[in-house]
């Protein structure tokens, strides 16, 4: 029950966390999921990550371009548009003043 | 068979059910190429980190999916599709009933739905009639019942509200059927009002020639000639307004 509602919290903000974690330059598939783990997200499945670059990517607020290394098969890089520096700065606003409001409700009368 | 055995299949798999979704061999390849990237660094199986190919390839394409038609519908996912006037309320409960949530109704009055992949909600919809400017005062006055504006068209404003308001859990849709294919639901009685529509035109048509042919004679089958070239040069710029709005 307790994963599951951890699950559905994430539904609604992963899209938001993917382009926060472009922020500070370009990154792949594997690193980005690497970054939301040590943001404390837990593990997040390629078969959960993917489906999101690709609608982010082709909502424009993603860039991708692949790239093919020297040994291996080669990697889809991926950076924030303007459009998505745009909206993430906008969003983020706005989950935040939700988690706000969430923080004041469940705090209401509490004993600190 | 081997860890690169298991791998090497589930690629053929997720390339093949991309290719049936109509992605480019280039975006095919650096996809596959990108992932198995991924598999190396995670050292995870295949199927244990994005799921079974057939669902994985779904997934991946859902946005091509919302903006295509639904002959190729998803089981779940987006859906347009529209019904006439007389049975358009009948029509969006019985599809609410199985699970199909109405975002909004698109300008070609198609109703663009969506269902639940994970636990769809049954839904129930009302439609009224009403003035633009009073179409915000309607939707509050429906608030306080549950009922959430879910599109308009032109006097018609459609709206929403999850049955899990009134029954809780037992609103989750067991087992859903699969997403139907048809997009165009029309009944008897549109069929008969087309029907009279055709009828009286025809009639027009034949008393003005018969008016004509008394002012001044006509050749008759010249006039209908006339009338048929213009009834289908009219039916096909019709038809041309309608297919242009739709690809647009």
């Amino acid at each position: 029950m307790a994963a599951d509602r951890r699950a559905n919290w994430l539904k609604g903000v992963l899209d938001l966390l993917v382009l926060a974690s472009l922020r500070e330059g370009e990154s792949y598939g594997y690193e980005i999921a690497k970054t939301l783990a040590d943001g404390g997200f837990g593990q997040i499945k390629g078969g959960t990550l993917y489906p999101v670059l690709n609608r982010l990517e082709e909502a424009g607020l993603l860039a991708a371009e692949f790239r093919a290394a020297e040994r291996g098969p080669g990697r889809r890089y991926y950076r924030l548009t303007d459009q998505g520096r745009e909206t993430l700065a906008e969003q983020s606003e706005l989950w935040l003043a939700f988690g706000e409001s969430v923080r004041a409700m469940l705090t209401k009368g509490m004993r600190s | 068979m081997g860890d690169n055995g298991v791998r090497d299949a589930y690629f053929t798999d997720l390339a093949a059910r991309l290719r049936e979704r109509g992605v480019t061999e280039e975006r095919i390849t650096a996809t596959i190429d990108d992932l198995a990237t991924y598999l190396s660094e995670s050292g995870t199986d295949p199927e244990e980190e994005f799921g079974p190919a057939a669902d994985f390839a779904r997934r991946l394409c859902a946005d091509d999916e919302a903006a295509g038609d639904a002959a190729s519908a998803p089981a779940s996912g987006t859906w347009k599709w529209t019904a006439d006037i007389f049975i358009d309320q009948q029509r969006l409960n019985e599809f609410g009933a199985q699970g199909w949530e109405v975002e909004t109704v698109d300008k070609n009055g198609m109703f663009v739905s969506r269902r639940d992949p994970e636990r769809p909600q049954r839904w129930e919809y009302r439609r009224e009639v009403v003035r633009p400017a009073r179409r915000a005062a309607l939707a509050e006055s429906l608030a306080p019942d549950g009922w959430e504006p879910c599109g308009t068209w032109w006097y018609y404003a459609y709206f929403k509200r999850p049955l899990a308001a009134s029954v809780g859990p037992t609103a989750e849709v067991a087992s859903p059927p699969p997403a139907p294919r048809a997009r165009l639901f029309l009944s008897g009685r549109y069929y008969l009002l087309a029907a009279c529509t055709i009828i009286l035109l025809v009639l027009a048509a034949v008393v003005i020639g018969w008016m004509l042919d008394s002012v001044t004679p006509i050749e008759i089958l010249d006039y209908a000639a006339g009338a048929v070239v213009g009834a289908a040069v009219a039916f096909a710029v019709g038809l041309w307004v309608i297919l242009r709005n739709r690809d647009s």
